[in-house]
């Protein structure tokens, strides 16, 4: 699992993860995601490159976006591909953490300025 | 009979990293279709982590042997395990929680039910044995 971090307009940090979100791929990225939600105003993760999603990827996103929710900011998922996203919404994380498929939507939602 | 229709694991989750690469093998042997073989990855990630979480509970030592039988219109991956009984079906399910207040432990077990199409539990003279049925097709 590949991860790399990009500063957008608005306060928005994106977070491109990139390979298999699986119990591998979670333990690799938790540390520095963690990281980024204890400082961040609000995140973008690119799921566009995550060929797969487990239980415990799923923990890595929720863990982040409620770090961030309890900071006042926002998260959001860009681009997660069919079978990525049947998990997301097969497991309810969509309600919690937004999935959009337009960037600039996704960044509009969570821009504060 | 191809030695590849049986996969040794021992019970410490660095080891989950060669499903994938035996289910890929198993995949285009038996043309299985993409979203199927997510599904299947999907719930074999699901429980084997779960059995070397719990059932064998950090003892990286034991062992878990994956199965499967290719039958007319689908597919059945077979888990055995060594560790005491346990039937995963039992567990809390956790389904679309508020996530504030998410217990996560329940959520592999929801993703088994709704990605598998069958799921049976028996138990074993030696531990467990949990069969997983997939369609072939959509």
């Amino acid at each position: 699992m590949q991860m790399t971090t990009e500063e957008l307009a608005g306060g928005v940090t994106k977070v491109v993860l990139d390979g298999r979100l699986d119990v591998e791929g979670a333990q690799a990225i938790d540390l520095k995601m963690n990281v980024l939600a204890g400082s961040k105003p609000n995140m973008l993760i690119d799921m566009q490159k995550v060929s797969f999603l487990g239980s415990m990827g799923l923990r890595t996103i929720v863990t982040v976006a409620r770090t961030i929710k309890n900071r006042g900011g926002k998260t959001a998922l860009y681009a997660p591909d069919e079978l990525v996203e049947k998990v997301l919404k097969t497991s309810g994380v969509d309600t919690y953490v937004p999935i959009h498929h337009d960037l600039q939507s996704a960044v509009a939602s969570l821009s504060t300025t | 009979m191809s030695g590849d229709e049986q996969l040794t694991l021992r019970s410490r989750l660095t080891e989950l990293s060669r499903v994938p690469q035996w289910l890929e093998q198993v995949g285009s042997q038996h043309g299985i279709p993409a979203d199927t073989q997510f599904s299947i990855d999907l719930c074999l990630e699901e429980v084997l982590a779960n059995i070397i979480l719990h059932g064998y509970a950090g003892n990286p030592d034991r062992t878990i042997v994956v199965r499967y039988r290719t039958l007319p219109k689908s597919f059945v991956f077979i888990v055995d395990d060594e560790a005491p009984p346990f039937n995963p079906l039992d567990g809390p399910q956790t389904t679309t929680a508020t996530y504030d207040e998410m217990q996560v432990g329940g959520l592999g077990i929801h993703l088994l039910r709704q990605f598998a199409q069958s799921i049976e539990y028996e138990s074993t003279p030696s531990g467990n044995r949990l069969s997983l049925g997939f369609a072939a097709s959509d």
